[in-house]
């Protein structure tokens, strides 16, 4: 039974978390900088209450966890943008799978072999994984092949936000002449940030940017279970 | 028969008027997806098998897009909100302030950088082949 103490508590911080994703919002609304990114700033604002009220993250975790439920429904809801783009997928399906396995492969590979190199500790190297997905594919994978899912969500986001500053970098001296060679650039190296970057350059490398994200998190759940056969 | 889709047709006016009845209708798809997954013992969360059951329901007539398309834009757009508690893990990871979290940086940052090069130049030259062999 949760006291009532333990529900004013999860009340306070969820407002707090809601109130954080507002202003970052904002803020970023006003100062399109990726540095001022909602991704950064909402979760550091959060941090900074945390840090003031002396809350660890196993009590701020179980008053707000509720918000994640969400991620659900949200991951259903991608079948829309897929069905809103069948023609595109019809047209271009060969160099979507290509772009998306590649990709993926790159993604896993790169991740392993570099925290081996650094010596990186197995759960940091399980949970490095899955960062190039989309957050809700990437906290399933990450559960499934033994990572652990919370150190996976921090990756996640860290990747999204040097992948959106580095790919303006890579594009100006890359010859990328192609908007689905672009769009799949931003879709796989920073998905859900990166689908928003890849909206600015133009319509096509947006949607092109979507649907790398959410083929290559969808192939990758699929793909978990031989994952975790070959981790074995 | 007339009553029926009298009522059908009611019940989609409400629906491609209301965000939140989309978002039920979507989350009521993740639970049946839920149910499916546990109860054929399947490998893959409820999530993925409700994203499949929504499709084959968009593409089969069943469900419009417009019955959908407020929600979905709503909990797409919003994501951010629904895994910034996650995130929050890092605050008890003090240790990555030191030469851990350097590393960690550093392997994200390389990591992203081979996937990004390698997708573009992958997709780009299959693109330019295909263009060049699949036009006939």
């Amino acid at each position: 039974m949760p006291s009532s103490e333990n529900l004013i508590f999860g009340i306070f911080w969820s407002v707090v978390t809601i109130g954080a994703y507002l202003v970052a919002r904002t803020i970023y609304g006003r100062w399109h900088h990726w540095a001022l990114s909602p991704l950064l700033v909402a979760p550091l604002v959060v941090l900074a209450f945390a840090l003031a009220a002396k809350v660890g993250y196993a009590p701020y975790i179980e008053g707000t966890h509720w918000l994640m439920l969400a991620l659900g429904p949200a991951t259903v809801a991608f079948a829309l943008p897929i069905y809103e783009h069948r023609m595109m997928i019809r047209r271009h399906w060969p160099v979507l799978v290509i772009g998306v396995l590649v990709g993926s492969s790159i993604a896993m590979l790169s991740a392993w072999g570099l925290a081996a190199a650094f010596g990186l500790s197995d759960t940091l190297r399980l949970s490095l994984l899955p960062r190039s997905m989309s957050m809700p594919f990437a906290l399933i994978v990450s559960g499934d092949i033994g990572g652990t899912p919370d150190l996976t969500a921090v990756f996640v986001v860290l990747t999204a936000v040097i992948g959106v500053a580095m790919g303006d970098v890579l594009l100006k001296w890359m010859p990328v002449r192609s908007s689905i060679a672009r769009g799949s650039l931003f879709g796989m190296g920073a998905h859900g940030a990166g689908v928003a970057k890849a909206s600015e350059i133009g319509g096509e490398e947006g949607s092109i940017a979507g649907l790398v994200m959410i083929l290559s998190g969808v192939t990758n759940v699929l793909a978990a279970p031989l994952l975790v056969l070959i981790l074995n | 028969m007339t009553v029926f889709s009298t009522i059908t047709r009611k019940v989609r006016t409400q629906v491609q008027n209301s965000r939140v009845a989309q978002v039920a209708l979507l989350a009521a798809m993740w639970f049946v997806g839920n149910q499916i997954s546990h109860g054929l013992g399947l490998p893959f969360p409820g999530a993925i098998v409700g994203l499949g059951l929504m499709l084959a329901l968009l593409l089969s007539g069943w469900v419009r897009p417009r019955s959908v398309q407020r929600g979905a834009r709503f909990l797409i757009g919003e994501m951010l909100l629904f895994f910034v508690p996650a995130v929050l893990a890092v605050m008890d990871h003090s240790e990555w302030l030191s030469i851990t979290g350097l590393k960690l940086f550093a392997a994200v940052l390389i990591g992203t950088i081979a996937v990004m090069l390698g997708t573009a130049l992958a997709v780009d030259l299959s693109y330019r082949w295909w263009v060049r062999h699949a036009v006939l």
